[in-house]
């Protein structure tokens, strides 16, 4: 956890940092997947605005593997977030949940769930949503996993019903939940995409390989075409321009010049460079990569195996704001255009 | 001057100052660019310059885009002074820092080769396309021969530094050869050649015959083969600060307009279609302004792999001006397309710059020959 503070078990420098996953990409060392909630998004919000109780009580626990996961997004509440309609009502020392929650990944094999729930039924709709911290063995909770487009069921849906929580697993002020979840989510968008960036361009030189290896049968090596080669050279071109944009935000989130649509710029463009390189190497690889039936395990988003790859690549185009609501973020908080009636 | 926000200090201000002097009145003339002290950025401070570096030519460079001003800076400010800083120390060329930088002397540079035998200018490959210019030596003394097309700032140089192969000279690699202008010099001629860009000057420079003093055959300090190089990326990326400044002004203006036009009872900014347009337009900014930026510091330091950095910023930063002022042409609707509204100086200047000292595909070759080395697993 380089990027956590370092009374907490982290404090590295954004420089540090990026040399860090350069490492871990360069050795293709596994990635963190169930981990991944718990160190960046779990760990910003209880730094950002959990009690100091709560700190101590969940951050050394996540550095001891406690494994998180996110009740957002609902079925009728997907881009429209604070549409959502599970309901915690107040009791006497805590809430009592109900609802459903979907797209939870990895909420099978998790101890914990950051859950936003409307606590207020007569706010507007920001005003009334509660930022909670519930615990996954709770009686009332029940968990299905979802078969992805790539055959993997690694999101799940979750039912709540009359699920109790406590209240000191209230993270910010009661009916102030939709505060704390927009202001952390996009500081931590630097942080993540700082190590996904990283990998990417690891996967590039993969690319690389994939395009020198001769296609079956043949001798003629990819490579060779000139137009090949070009888009060899746009791929790294952009990726260097993600990189540094990555930086860039992180240092601005550190220094407090963040952007207001920074972390929606670097999302938007990482995933949409994501896609169009495993759609290329979809290419390039031709028809041996459709009989790779399965990723090795905990690889990234560009494991090698293309195809599986590209099917993936939609898992960062659409959760966490699909690319159009990015865009409408970039329009309206970056560039300060009018907003669309809502 | 040392610390890094001392220098972002002296950046936003000299900022400040160009924005300034670009946006009001009439385009800057060559005395009023030298009294800012444009000229003079790089000559050496004994030499009555700043001492500054590239990095502060680049915000003049960007904000030159922005305004899509017609300022002759880049013969004299970014080539000129560029290759004079270059050469072996001489008082010739001393001297001739020392007047550029107090604006009475206006340059051109003509004769850079910018591709080699297989049309790729890399570190990989030497240089070896012949210049276009020739000295040849006879009893009679050394004469100069050559021509070369769509020199930038020729029309207004009244000093021009011809690259030249020297074969009976001293040394390999091209020379510095400086001819005074046509007015002195009746056999050298520049030929304006008018561009639909009408905020660059260009012009085909031809030597026939002219003779050469040797005192006027100058020579670069280190290898001629990467003094070259080095011309070659400060060229490239002058034009991709250039099309970065272009980028901003015109996704500053399209934000603006979809602001105030109204369509259907509201802004049409706050259509998705104009709106996620619009966002396109940031993204690819953003990416372009970080790329730029690390290559303005590569070329700055003199790093040794500035050349890749400038072949990802030039391919990456000029295609992007192209696309964004099409897409705020098409943004501003009709009114757009018409002359008044002037995204046409825009379109036609963030094209040129994508055309000017090599083109995108140009500059992605130059990364290529890294990927050949890469064996399969």
């Amino acid at each position: 956890v380089p990027h956590w503070p370092a009374e907490w078990g982290g404090g590295m420098s954004t420089a540090e940092q990026v040399v860090l996953y350069q490492e871990l990409a360069a050795h293709d060392a596994p990635r963190l997947v169930l981990a991944f909630v718990g160190i960046h998004h779990a760990a910003a919000t209880l730094l950002a605005a959990g009690t100091a109780a709560q700190r101590r009580r969940h951050l050394p626990a996540i550095l001891d593997g406690e494994i998180w996961c996110q009740g957002f997004s609902e079925p009728d509440a997907g881009s429209d977030l604070a549409a959502l309609s599970t309901t915690a009502r107040k009791v006497d020392g805590g809430y009592v949940v109900n609802g459903q929650k979907v797209w939870a990944s990895g909420a099978l094999h998790s101890n914990w769930c950051l859950l936003l729930a409307r606590s207020d039924p007569e706010a507007p709709k920001r005003r009334g949503i509660s930022y909670l911290l519930m615990d996954m063995g709770s009686p009332g909770i029940d968990v299905r996993p979802i078969r992805q487009a790539t055959g993997e069921s690694h999101f799940c849906e979750m039912f709540l019903n009359d699920v109790t929580i406590p209240e000191a697993n209230l993270v910010g002020a009661e009916n102030a939940g939709w505060q704390v979840a927009q202001s952390t989510l996009s500081a931590e968008r630097g942080m993540t995409m700082l190590e996904l960036a990283e990998r990417l361009a690891n996967g590039f030189r993969w690319l690389v390989e994939e395009c020198a290896r001769p296609r079956s049968g043949t001798d003629e090596r990819p490579l060779d075409d000139p137009v090949v080669q070009d888009r060899l050279a746009v791929f790294e071109t952009e990726l260097s321009g993600l990189r540094a944009l990555c930086r860039d935000v992180v240092e601005r989130v550190d220094t407090g010049r963040a952007g207001p649509a920074d972390a929606s710029i670097v999302k938007l463009f990482y995933s949409e460079l994501l896609q169009r390189m495993t759609d290329f190497a979809v290419d390039v690889a031709g028809l041996p990569t459709h009989t790779v039936l399965h990723k090795p395990l905990s690889t990234g988003w560009e494991s090698g195996a293309w195809m599986l790859d590209f099917i993936g690549s939609w898992e960062w185009t659409i959760p966490g704001g699909t690319s159009e609501i990015q865009r409408t973020i970039i329009g309206e908080r970056g560039l300060g255009l009018p907003r669309e009636p809502r | 001057m040392t610390s890094a926000s001392a220098f972002a200090e002296l950046h936003d201000e000299l900022r400040t100052v160009a924005r300034d002097l670009l946006a009001k009145g009439p385009t800057p003339d060559r005395r009023q660019i030298a009294d800012a002290g444009w000229l003079g950025l790089e000559v050496a401070d004994d030499l009555d310059g700043a001492g500054a570096t590239f990095a502060e030519v680049a915000v003049v460079l960007e904000e030159l885009g922005r305004a899509v001003a017609p300022v002759p800076f880049l013969g004299t400010a970014v080539l000129g002074v560029g290759t004079l800083n270059l050469l072996a120390p001489n008082p010739l060329c001393d001297a001739l820092l020392r007047r550029i930088a107090t604006g009475d002397r206006t340059l051109a540079v003509a004769g850079i080769p910018f591709r080699d035998r297989d049309g790729v200018p890399t570190r990989h490959i030497p240089v070896t396309e012949p210049v276009g210019f020739r000295v040849e030596r006879s009893a009679d003394g050394a004469r100069l021969h050559g021509t070369a097309a769509l020199v930038v700032d020729a029309p207004d140089a009244d000093r021009f530094l011809l690259l030249a192969d020297d074969p009976d000279g001293p040394d390999a690699g091209p020379v510095v050869v400086v001819v005074h202008g046509p007015d002195e010099v009746p056999d050298l001629t520049v030929t304006p050649q008018p561009l639909l860009d009408a905020t660059r000057r260009v012009g085909t420079v031809t030597v026939d015959g002219v003779a050469v003093n040797e005192a006027a055959v100058w020579r670069f300090a280190g290898d001629p083969q990467a003094a070259v190089r080095t011309l070659h990326d400060r060229a490239a990326l002058a034009v991709a600060l250039d099309s970065l400044g272009v980028s901003e002004a015109m996704l500053a203006a399209t934000v603006a307009y979809a602001g105030h036009r109204h369509q259907f009872g509201r802004p049409i900014g706050s259509f998705q279609a104009v709106k996620h347009a619009c966002a396109d337009m940031l993204v690819q900014v953003s990416v372009a302004r970080r790329l730029v930026t690390t290559a303005v510091e590569a070329v700055a330091a003199g790093a040794p792999d500035a050349d890749r950095a400038v072949a990802m910023a030039k391919s990456y930063a000029t295609q992007a001006a192209v696309d964004v002022v099409g897409k705020a042409l098409q943004l501003h609707g009709g009114i757009g397309y018409t002359w008044e509204s002037g995204i046409h100086v825009h379109l036609k200047r963030a094209a040129l710059n994508r055309s000017l000292f090599g083109s995108p595909r140009d500059h992605r070759r130059r990364l290529v020959p890294r990927y050949l080395a890469v064996a399969p697993t």
